[in-house]
């Protein structure tokens, strides 16, 4: 008898919570019993959702290295402290707060959005005088004033649940933001969210996002992630673009030194939609980003790019499964890892061509260096194809920098440390050449070259 | 009338490869300011490891010998600091680098050296005004300035950026390693052109090459050849002339 089939009975003997009548992992109690604090009063369609989360996490633990996608992280020391959801903190040091919005916000946003431990903050929030057709707004907001806009997302979620810490998330989120833009609707500046970490309470903070793009409609956002102290970020966010809808999202990670940063993406393209997707993770103890990308509708464009940059002891993790269940679409990614230090990434890529999704044309690069002899970089590309008529590509590649460069850069006076850098940024830089409008790319390749800068002293 | 003091001078030079080859067996040469020299040799003589040893590259083991630049032990500088110090090597084969553009790649160059020797950096404008007048001399577009370093550039557009370098830098001793290769008729003009306008009475060129096309054009006041990792004969431009005539294969039984 095969002995991964658990018998009924001894399921029976695995311990039960107070109030819930199913089975608990043991590093899912202290959550659990957080869950029975929670103030209520919420909607019932809400409060499902919720249950139906909590009782996904209860069921599963944390995320075992022994399931694909999180081989490649270390959780431990997240799963032997439990950082519990932070509730409302309400007295955050205000004047630190607009310090740290000086250093971390784009200084030309038109519109921007900031949550402070994980919880809309409207008074450093700047969202009036958007066009007609959008609504920005923080989620627990949108679920009282405009549930008509989020509830679909939650009665009928277009993914399935198994991820453990979306269901976390679910069950835990206390905000987020919204982001509706109506059909043929155009926003030609980035709209700017900034989530801060105040570094008053240890905890976690689960942010729950949603961006719905109307049919033709245009629009982008640039989402920073900082703070100060030890915190675990659960952050879910789901894109729904319509027919024809255009939209860029760019994920900005700086956390703290101490912070776990789990990012989760969700979208749902329709046809001839076009997502551009960049996440740049270059700050955090522990970070993770995995984007899954439905391509529903024929013709959809879908570029994800991103980059990791890694020292000390850090470790990152970039998941990305692209699924063509429709003809005629095209993906675009292009990663890039860098790791000094004893620091260790990983990139997994995984792309779907459904039997149907004919004339699907793909293309998958994975590029990593690897800058000391006790980092290491895995990377791994998984081409699934049930399609006959279609073109899918990838390439990986682990190495060091180029030799031949570096003496080239050497023999025109430029300094060792200064020509490894120059190569480095030249490396990670090619993921935000094609990102627009100039002042943000700008802005993204300055707090590169801020992390690159400290990256050279640590080597 | 004191002899001027040498601006290069090389004594006994050994240098081998990692596998203990030996390429340089006792190289002798001095190089005075304002002299250009040509260090010409058949394949395999040693031309270029002479040039990757005075400009650092990594990969040979000095096993004797001396080399004093400008008062100091060349030696014992790094690659960088040679290049600061006012060495520069144009390169037989330029070394493409993706997504390091060519204009930042220059002024990072200039401002490195210029720092080194005490003086400002040059701002985006000072820099764009003196590159626009280097530009000329060397038939070169601006579009180049634009591209990575040296991606996508043909041969010959290689060839030049390496000498419109050496014009933005003004080196004391420029080494010139095969910068006739590769280039047709037109191109070597160009180049030529390039190289004599920096003839200086305060600046030392050496030449290596195989053959003594670029001699044509870049007329040097010495000629050496080289020959099993040793100079077996030095001359004036003459020698050049009657290498191309009876080869090198008679170049010992002459010597």
């Amino acid at each position: 008898m095969a002995l991964s089939v658990m018998p009924r009975e001894l399921r029976r003997t695995t311990p039960m919570s107070a109030v819930v009548d199913f089975p608990v992992k043991p590093e899912a109690r202290p959550y659990l019993d957080a869950y029975g604090r929670r103030p209520s009063g919420e909607p019932e369609w809400l409060g499902a959702h919720r249950r139906r989360g909590l009782t996904r996490f209860a069921e599963h633990g944390f995320p075992n290295r022994r399931s694909e996608a999180w081989r490649y992280i270390d959780l431990r020391a997240l799963e032997e402290k439990p950082l519990l959801p932070v509730g409302p903190t309400g007295d955050a040091d205000d004047t630190a707060l607009r310090q740290r919005l000086v250093e971390e916000a784009l200084s030309e946003a038109a519109y921007r959005l900031v949550l402070v431990d994980g919880r809309y903050a409207p008074g450093l929030s700047r969202v009036e005088g958007l066009p007609s057709g959008v609504w920005l707004g923080g989620m627990a907001t949108t679920i009282a004033e405009r549930p008509d806009l989020v509830r679909a997302a939650f009665e009928a979620p277009r993914f399935d649940a198994e991820r453990p810490f979306t269901a976390l998330n679910a069950a835990f989120f206390g905000d987020g933001f919204v982001l509706d833009i109506a059909p043929g609707i155009a926003l030609d500046r980035p709209i700017e969210i900034v989530h801060l970490a105040s570094g008053g309470t240890e905890g976690s903070l689960h942010t729950r996002n949603l961006v719905s793009a109307g049919a033709g409609s245009r629009g982008s956002i640039l989402e920073t992630f900082a703070g100060d102290g030890r915190y675990w970020r659960n952050d879910v966010i789901e894109l729904q673009l319509a027919a024809g809808a255009e939209f860029g999202r760019v994920a900005l990670v700086e956390e703290s030194a101490d912070a776990f940063h789990i990012g989760e993406l969700l979208a749902v393209l329709g046809p001839a939609a076009r997502l551009a997707s960049l996440v740049l993770l270059l700050g955090g103890r522990t970070m993770r980003h995995e984007a899954t990308i439905r391509s529903d509708g024929e013709r959809t464009h879908c570029a994800l790019r991103g980059a990791f940059v890694l020292s000390e002891r850090q470790e990152a993790n970039i998941v990305t499964v692209v699924d063509h269940a429709a003809p005629a679409g095209e993906t675009r990614e292009v990663f890039k890892g860098v790791a000094a230090g004893r620091a260790h990434g990983a990139f997994q890529g995984r792309i779907i061509v459904r039997p149907d999704a004919q004339k699907v044309d793909a293309h998958q690069l994975s590029q990593n260096l690897v800058l000391s002899p006790r980092a290491a970089i895995d990377t791994k590309p998984e081409l699934e194809i049930y399609a006959d008529d279609v073109k899918c590509s990838h390439g990986a590649a682990v190495g060091d920098l180029d030799e031949a460069a570096l003496f080239y850069l050497r023999t025109r006076g430029i300094a060792h440390q200064e020509a490894r850098r120059m190569l480095i940024e030249a490396f990670v830089q090619e993921v935000i050449e094609s990102v627009g409008p100039a002042p943000l790319r700008e802005h993204l390749l300055a707090r590169l070259a801020c992390r690159l800068s400290m990256l050279e002293e640590e080597v | 009338m004191t002899a001027p003091r040498p601006m290069l001078e090389i004594r006994n030079l050994h240098a081998r490869l990692a596998d203990g080859r030996e390429i340089l067996r006792g190289i002798n040469l001095t190089v005075n300011a304002g002299e250009v020299h040509a260090i010409m040799g058949p394949n395999g003589s040693g031309k270029s490891t002479l040039a990757a040893v005075l400009t650092g590259r990594e990969g040979y083991e000095i096993s004797a010998g001396t080399v004093t630049y400008l008062d100091r032990s060349l030696l014992a500088m790094p690659a960088d600091e040679r290049a600061r110090e006012g060495l520069f090597l144009a390169f037989q084969y330029p070394v493409e680098i993706p997504g390091v553009n060519n204009m930042y790649f220059l002024r990072a160059a200039i401002n490195a050296q210029r720092r080194h020797r005490g003086e400002p950096e040059l701002d985006a404008g000072q820099f764009l005004r003196a590159v626009r007048a280097k530009l000329k001399l060397l038939d070169i577009g601006e579009d180049l300035l634009q591209r990575a370093v040296n991606v996508g550039f043909s041969g010959g557009e290689k060839k030049r950026n390496e000498i419109f370098q050496m014009a933005m830098l003004e080196p004391r001793l420029a080494i010139l390693d095969e910068t006739d290769s590769g280039l047709d008729i037109d191109a070597l003009r160009v180049v030529a052109r390039g190289v004599n306008e920096q003839r200086a009475p305060d600046r030392a060129i050496v030449m290596i090459t195989h053959y003594q096309r670029l001699l044509g054009y870049v007329e040097p006041d010495h000629v050496h050849v080289l020959q099993d990792g040793q100079i077996v004969e030095s001359g004036d431009k003459d020698l050049a002339v009657e290498l191309e005539r009876r080869g090198y294969g008679a170049v010992g039984d002459a010597a």
